[in-house]
């Protein structure tokens, strides 16, 4: 052929020539998810509706809370020990940090604020570790 | 030597005793769609005579089966196929072939129903044809004209599982799951 | 601003969207275009047009369309989805991820959008971000099993082995009646469970489980492994004896069960030698065909008992005729009398002595059988004094020459040889043997692979391709290499690529590397499809087995190899900029002045010749591009038509203005994954030293001292560090210098 791509037959002119390379391309395509209803829905007669509706506030309950509800039970119930120490760091020792150890500015933020804002300790611990 | 099943780790190893050994290759993504779909089904043969050099060492893949099942089966019969089954030359004639692919019928059998299995080789590999025919007992059920991708015809083959089923009473409820 | 389409208009925009689906490409793109005539600022079909632009390769256009139909309509939730999946297909996860949670906060109740942020998210290991979305999603659609899996997968990954329990549980017991029993979707969810049971350290209540369960499950060998694991680490012992002898006898060829079987028993290695004989005597019985039973006593024996056993072991191997009966001992050869004892049955062999078998001496046997013999003792006594631990290489030569002789169209014997040759140090040599042993079957193709490696290994590329392509598809992009870039065959590149470093060509050998870290990236991507597949095929234990594999992938040989020769290209180059115009002929370290000058002309000559050698390349390339748009090309399995390279000779890679930063991305990632590769330590250093970042080859020199504090190449690096900073022109920052004035004496030798 000349080259010329032909619209009616876009999708089949990249059928591949042997049926193994057929064999090959249809199981790849299978993973592709577009368009396809992918989910196996289970049948009705198999699932108890009542039972599924009391999972699902079972799940609510200690599966996991609703979004709304954890943000403010971790605030109130949160140990004072697991919050971070409130430490201050120098912004000329984040940027020794950045530009010594080639981190980025969060992570070398983190790194100060784990040895008190100590730069050499945070450095030397860096350089020690495992 | 170790005949075990395939994991995801041991992909880059097959690939390569893959692309060593045979003209038919894959890229990555076709393995981990048969270790991902059916996991029991692939073997590896692995040689375990070698001490580690680094902690970050590969297991040495000597052959390997990889398998799967017909997903829509034009017969409307659960079967297996074989994709690829391969033993590096320094490791031949140790029955390697025929165990990684007796571990691959059983898994067949148990784990999915399969009634038989089915594979397909070039009609000029005479020790192939050897192997499945001879060895395997696989038969010859048609030939399939420029099957690959060179043109080259391939003889299809299957092999009737009957033998694993009469060993796994287990598995014989096909007219209660046919009610479902 | 939502725009309202027409009835008309918005059936043409479902039609868009049906051919995006079936990849209808062209056609997707007209009918967008049909829309856009009349409502040329619609939003959603600027977006959709941009989505189809993107997946025909043309993203450069692509972004900038869908930038206009965010303009245009910053609130609809089709806009921000698509210009998330145009994020995602450049691989800027966190802007995907962004555009995203937009594209939600407009559409809360869109499956697609959930769905695709979750997939993000797990790709990213994001599982508590990834725990949120799949709760929204099995809040909205509870009858689908596979949510529930996936909640559970979330709650498991992050290490709440009591809520991925629960998820699983509550979802079980929803079921109004249990499954088919060919259900291998539920199955495999039972089994998951039990896995994540098991991993919280609960093992009585694992077992306990799977008791429960084992009757019907259809993965009867994991059912079987499983279940031996959890008797053996409960010290159920008879019962773990009992499991393991049933894996045995359903795979007599996997050593762990045998360790089991061991532990099981209370059985000693060191103390418990006779019942270990007769236990694994016992299996060499029942499995005559089994290797296992037989090899595995020889690790064990001692003395006489050991040159008992491994006499028979031996003379039963070399009778067969067995390849890879050497391959199979040598792991013997640690302990020197095992390898003595070995050596002198097989030379007894040699000499005539032989076993005597039941029904006659070996000099009974058949002139056939007997040279089939002689034949295996002499192939296994040239591979004998060819392995280093063993190693006599005129003794190789004199057995491989006779094995030869005796049968002079063997491949695996001139295979040997050609290795002999290796040993010596002559590649030409090993590269022409190894050749010669291909032509003797032209068909095999391990033999083509053998010989085009030795090839590579004695810098004869064009050769070894050639050969490739008896093998390859060359009518793919690209001819025979192409294919075996498709086909992700890394060995060769890997070969390849050192062959060009030895030769100093370096846009070549960078080339190469290159495409090793690119298809590093593409095993890595690989994993996104499945991040749905699994969920729905159901095969939940190999997804997080796969997962796992993902995490350290690049942790592979293939990739630290890979990447220390990349790093040690690119100091070169670094270190000597000429080398961007090919190999230097009087070699990388002659830098004094005096060299320079007596070597002008010759290095112009070198020069000239290599510009000559890129325009001779680049015309077959034109030549090659002509035949190419005379041909019709090979499509990708996925539809995609595939693009030629424009720089096939890596020229932009060679003349990189910033060497050290390119290495940089080939270090870290070996840093990362392969720290306890003190090669790759000492290459962190280089790079580090050169970048000025002390600290960091701090940080490699300490890390490599921990490996191994008598390293030559460390000791050199330590006082080269030592040197590099008492001859800085510019002071460090003070705490810096107090870091290394505290750390660096820890390193240096007492």
């Amino acid at each position: 052929t000349t080259g010329a791509e032909i619209d009616e037959n876009e999708a089949t002119s990249n059928i591949p020539k042997s049926a193994e390379d057929r064999a090959t391309a249809a199981a790849m395509s299978s993973l592709d998810t577009r368009g396809a209803e992918e989910e196996s829905v289970a049948p009705s007669k198999q699932l108890d509706s009542e039972a599924l509706g009391k999972a699902m506030k079972n799940l609510n309950v200690s599966g996991g809370a609703a979004p709304a509800k954890a943000t403010g039970g971790a605030a109130a119930t949160a140990p004072p020990a697991e919050k971070k120490k409130a430490v201050k760091v120098d912004q000329a020792d984040v940027t020794l940090l950045t530009e010594q150890l080639s981190l980025a500015k969060p992570k070398a933020t983190e790194l100060l604020k784990a040895h008190d804002g100590d730069a050499v300790r945070a450095m030397r611990a860096f350089v020690t570790a495992a | 030597m170790d005949i075990r099943v395939l994991r995801s780790s041991d992909i880059p190893h097959v690939q390569t005793a893959n692309i060593t050994n045979l003209p038919e290759n894959y890229f990555c993504k076709y393995y981990l769609y048969h270790a991902l779909s059916w996991p029991q089904l692939s073997y590896v043969a692995v040689d375990v005579s070698r001490p580690p050099k680094t902690p970050y060492d590969p297991p040495r893949i000597v052959g390997y089966v990889l398998a799967k099942m017909e997903e829509e089966p034009a017969d409307g019969v659960p079967h297996g196929h074989i994709t690829s089954l391969s033993v590096m030359r320094t490791h031949r004639r140790l029955g390697l072939a025929e165990k990684l692919m007796r571990q691959s019928q059983r898994a067949m059998v148990e784990t999915f129903g399969a009634r038989y299995v089915s594979l397909h080789v070039r009609v000029s590999n005479v020790a192939a044809l050897r192997l499945y025919r001879d060895t395997l007992g696989f038969e010859v059920e048609k030939v399939e004209s420029k099957y690959y991708a060179d043109g080259e015809d391939a003889y299809s083959m299957k092999m009737d599982l009957a033998f694993l089923r009469e060993k796994a009473p287990e598995s014989d409820d096909d007219g209660e799951a046919q009610d479902e | 601003m939502p725009q309202i389409l027409s009835p008309k208009d918005a059936s043409l925009f479902r039609q868009v969207i049906k051919h995006y689906d079936a990849k209808q490409y062209k056609k997707g793109i007209k009918t967008a275009e049909q829309i856009l005539r009349k409502n040329p600022q619609h939003g959603d079909t600027l977006a959709m047009k941009a989505l189809i632009l993107n997946a025909q390769g043309k993203n450069d256009e692509a972004f900038p369309l869908a930038k206009e139909a965010l303009r245009n309509d910053m609130k609809s939730h089709v806009c921000w989805h698509v210009y998330g999946l145009l994020w995602r297909a450049e691989k800027n996860f966190e802007e995907a991820i962004k555009a995203y949670k937009f594209a939600l906060r407009l559409e809360p109740e869109s499956p697609q959008i959930q769905r695709d942020l979750a997939l993000l998210q797990m790709q990213m290991r994001d599982f508590q971000g990834y725990a949120t979305s799949r709760r929204a999603m099995l809040q909205a659609r509870p009858q689908i099993r596979s949510n529930w899996t996936a909640m559970a997968i979330a709650h498991h990954l992050a290490g709440e082995y009591t809520e991925a329990e629960k998820v699983l549980t509550t979802y079980e017991e929803t079921l109004k009646s249990p499954p088919s029993k060919t259900d291998v979707e539920h199955s495999e969810a039972v089994l998951y469970k039990n896995t994540i049971i098991a991993e919280s350290g609960d093992l009585e209540r694992a077992l306990k489980h799977l008791e429960s369960i084992s009757k019907t499950n259809l993965d009867k060998t994991a059912v079987m492994e499983m279940r031996a694991d959890y008797l053996l680490r409960l010290d159920r012992k008879s019962e773990a004896e009992k499991a393991y002898r049933e894996l045995l006898d359903r795979n007599a060829d996997y050593r762990p069960y045998y360790d089991g079987l061991e532990k099981a028993l209370g059985l000693d290695k060191n103390k418990d030698k006779q019942a270990l004989k007769e236990l694994y005597d016992e299996y060499a019985k029942n499995n005559p065909r089994g290797d296992a039973p037989k090899r595995v006593p020889l690790d064990f024996l001692e003395g006489d008992d050991f040159r008992d056993a491994a006499t028979q072991y031996l003379h039963y191997k070399l009778s067969k005729g067995v390849p890879s009966c050497f391959v199979n001992i040598k792991s013997l050869y640690t302990d020197d009398f095992k390898k003595n004892t070995i050596q002198d049955i097989v030379e007894g062999f040699a000499n005539g002595k032989g076993v005597r078998e039941t029904n006659g001496s070996v000099e009974d046997k058949s002139e056939e059988d007997a040279n089939a013999f002689k034949s295996a003792v002499l192939y296994f006594l040239a591979q004998h004094y060819n392995y280093y631990l063993s190693r006599d290489l005129q003794k190789a030569t004199s057995y491989i020459d006779q094995a030869i002789e005796l049968s002079p169209k063997s491949v695996d014997f001139h295979m040997t040889k050609a290795r002999i040759w290796k040993h010596y140090g002559n590649t030409q040599k090993a590269s022409e043997t190894m050749e010669q042993a291909r032509t003797l079957d032209v068909k095999d193709r391990y033999i083509n692979t053998k010989a085009a490696k030795y090839q590579l290994r004695n810098d004869e590329n064009e050769a070894a391709l050639k050969n490739m392509s008896k093998f390859t598809r060359n009518e793919t992009v690209g001819g025979p290499l192409g294919d075996l870039i498709d086909m992700q065959c890394m060995w060769y590149l890997l070969e390849d690529g050192e062959s060009y470093l030895r030769q100093q060509k370096f846009g070549l050998a960078l080339k190469r590397f290159k495409t090793i870290h690119d298809i590093f990236d593409v095993w890595q991507e690989d994993q996104f499809d499945f991040h749905s597949f699994s969920l729905r095929k159901g095969e939940i234990r190999a997804y997080v087995d796969m997962l796992r594999w993902e995490d350290t992938v690049r942790s592979h040989p293939f990739y630290s190899r890979a990447a220390l020769s990349a790093i040690k290209a690119y100091t070169l180059l670094h270190d000597h900029p000429k080398l961007v115009n090919g190999p230097l002929l009087d070699g990388v370290d002659g830098d004094d002045a005096e060299a320079d000058n007596a070597d002008a002309a010759e290095r112009k000559k070198a020069q000239k010749k290599a510009k000559k050698e890129q325009q001779r390349l680049e015309a077959e390339k034109e030549a090659a591009k002509k035949q190419q748009q005379q041909q019709k090309s090979t499509a990708g399995a996925d539809g995609e038509t595939k693009k030629e390279d424009p720089d096939p000779q890596g020229t932009t890679l060679v003349q990189t203005k910033e060497p050290l930063k390119d290495a940089e991305k080939f270090l870290n990632h070996l840093l990362e994954f392969s720290p306890k590769i003190i090669r790759a330590q000492t290459a962190g250093f280089e790079v580090y030293i050169r970048l000025g970042k002390y600290l960091l080859a701090l940080k490699c020199l300490i890390a490599a001292s921990k490996l191994d504090s008598q390293d030559p190449v460390l000791h050199e690096q330590i006082i080269r560090f030592r040197k590099t900073l008492d001859s800085l022109s510019e002071p460090l920052p003070p705490q810096v210098s107090s870091v290394i004035d505290a750390e660096l004496p820890t390193l240096l030798p007492k």
